[in-house]
């Protein structure tokens, strides 16, 4: 407890890192901020020639919405794929990364992982405003669902830094971590319904005649997190309490445990490094 | 115990020695989870008071174990045995401007280095100028500090830890990069710390240095407490056997 009490006090400190990795990211940039939005513009259009014309992928039809714009369903799900991304990426390697300052300067460890998180959640939030203006506009009425919007939100950056904070303790011990989890969180988006619906994957399922597949494809969290977000702002309904319990339970067991780990590790950081 | 700013009891830091380091998942999966290390104890039972108000040298040959000390009164590492406790506020100066992000501006980055250093953004408000003054960096105070000289990069450095008005200064040697009028004002704040109460701990290797400013010196040899006292007696026996 005297920790957390002391990461409390540190809030200042966060908040000065967070500024600092936004603000240094894109110094001496013509476009700045801005490129914070082109990147995720740039995905989407490339994932929307390969995926809707060139593989004709089933158009999803939102209900009761009725929006069937695959730019913006695919942008429901990739958006907040990219910020889970980023997170446990530079959490990850926020320790390694920042060595010359842990073995320097006394200050508690969490707020660098933490600091990520901060920094990539300003991205997300102004992306998906982006994109709420952008749904918005094509007719997607999801006002009531905003608070439901903000609290997954929440959820989703609460499981990211819990991956984030134990991938940072692991990457001090093993540096091949780093490039294993690059392959692994590509293949990992790849096996949740992000650029292609989850229908697909039970159609597949059903035809060969497995449904057990389908069970396990859906214990991961990410489909749950796409799942819902897709929900409350593509199709403007509520998703199903068990998906939003799912995440919940996901968000602070990732949590719980990234906190543990990381904080029975921190003091040997400076050493091992 | 209101006049002891910091004390050391029995402290003992053990470094492993890896001789293959199991830092790559292959070489931990050939081997298991063993991993092949010999223990070296940089420091051994280690124990003395810092008295409040009083400016602590730390010396001893290359080796001796002052820099672990340091690091550990820092508490960036953490002692294997024994324990440290220091009354009071601390701040430390290992590395001059280590949390600077070479991009931004000298002010955006005396706010960092401030919180880094435990200070409230209220609190680094109220004390730029005397900061931005003391650090002489003058007008480059906007310009990113990448482009700074390293004289100014240090006093800046210096001019944030000091301000936060520790009760406990620990300085690595680091003092030595300024020039002589950094280091004549530098020599001067510590002389107004200690009139404060406040106490400073650095280490040094010029004797000059120690004498000129310490009041209070440990010596280390390797990494056991030779003696502790007084600084001119512990001067005069380090130098003698020099």
């Amino acid at each position: 407890m005297t920790y957390l009490n002391e990461l409390m006090s540190s809030r200042e400190l966060l908040a000065n890192l967070t500024a600092r990795e936004v603000k240094g990211k894109y110094r001496r940039t013509v476009f700045g901020q801005l490129w914070s939005l082109i990147n995720p513009l740039a995905t989407m259009l490339i994932y929307t020639i390969v995926y809707s014309f060139i593989f004709r992928a089933r158009l999803e039809v939102g209900d009761p919405s009725g929006l069937s714009i695959y730019p913006l369903w695919l942008m429901c799900g990739l958006l907040p794929w990219i910020f889970a991304r980023n997170v446990i990426n530079s959490g990850m390697t926020s320790i390694v990364s920042n060595g010359s300052l842990i073995k320097k300067v006394y200050f508690p460890r969490m707020a660098l992982p933490l600091a990520a998180v901060g920094s990539f959640g300003f991205t997300w939030l102004v992306e998906m405003g982006v994109l709420l203006i952008a749904l918005a506009i094509a007719g997607s009425n999801f006002w009531l669902f905003l608070p439901l919007i903000v609290l997954t939100m929440v959820f989703l950056a609460m499981f990211a830094s819990g991956v984030g904070l134990v991938l940072a303790i692991v990457n001090v011990h093993f540096r091949d971590m780093q490039h294993l989890v690059g392959i692994a969180l590509q293949m990992w988006m790849y096996l949740s319904p992000i650029i292609y619906p989850i229908s697909l994957v039970e159609d597949a399922t059903q035809k060969a005649g497995h449904p057990w597949i389908l069970t396990v494809y859906r214990l991961n969290p990410i489909e749950r997190f796409s799942t819902v977000f897709r929900n409350l702002m593509y199709d403007n309904r509520l998703p199903e309490w068990g998906d939003l319990l799912a995440c919940l339970v996901w968000a602070c067991a990732s949590l719980a445990v990234g906190y543990a780990v990381f904080s029975r590790n921190e003091k040997k950081l400076a050493e091992l490094l | 115990m209101n006049d002891v700013a910091v004390s050391v009891e029995h402290v003992a830091k053990r470094f492993r020695m890896f001789h293959e380091q199991n830092n790559t998942l292959k070489s931990a999966v050939m081997r298991g989870r063993k991993s092949v290390h010999e223990d070296f104890w940089a420091l051994k039972d280690v124990s003395f008071e810092v008295p409040r108000g009083s400016t602590f040298g730390l010396i001893g040959r290359n080796g001796s174990g002052k820099s672990t000390l340091l690091k550990c009164l820092a508490k960036i590492l953490y002692p294997d045995q024994g324990r440290i406790q220091v009354h009071g506020r601390q701040a430390s100066l290992l590395e001059v401007g280590s949390g600077f992000h070479p991009e931004l501006s000298g002010r955006e980055n005396v706010f960092l280095n401030g919180s880094i250093l435990g200070m409230t953004k209220k609190e680094v408000t109220r004390k730029f100028d005397e900061i931005v003054s003391f650090a002489g960096v003058g007008d480059f105070i906007d310009q990113p500090v990448k482009n700074y000289s390293s004289g100014m990069y240090v006093r800046l450095g210096f001019s944030v830890a000091v301000a936060g008005t520790p009760d406990v200064l620990v300085v690595d040697e680091v003092l030595a990069v300024g020039d002589a009028t950094f280091q004549k004002r530098c020599r001067t704040k510590f002389g107004e710390m200690r009139e404060e109460g406040r106490t400073v701990i650095l280490v040094s290797h010029s004797m000059s240095t120690v004498r000129d400013m310490c009041d209070q010196v440990a010596w280390l040899d390797g990494g056991q407490l030779r003696s502790a006292g007084a600084a001119s007696p512990v001067i005069d026996a380090y130098t003698a056997t020099v």
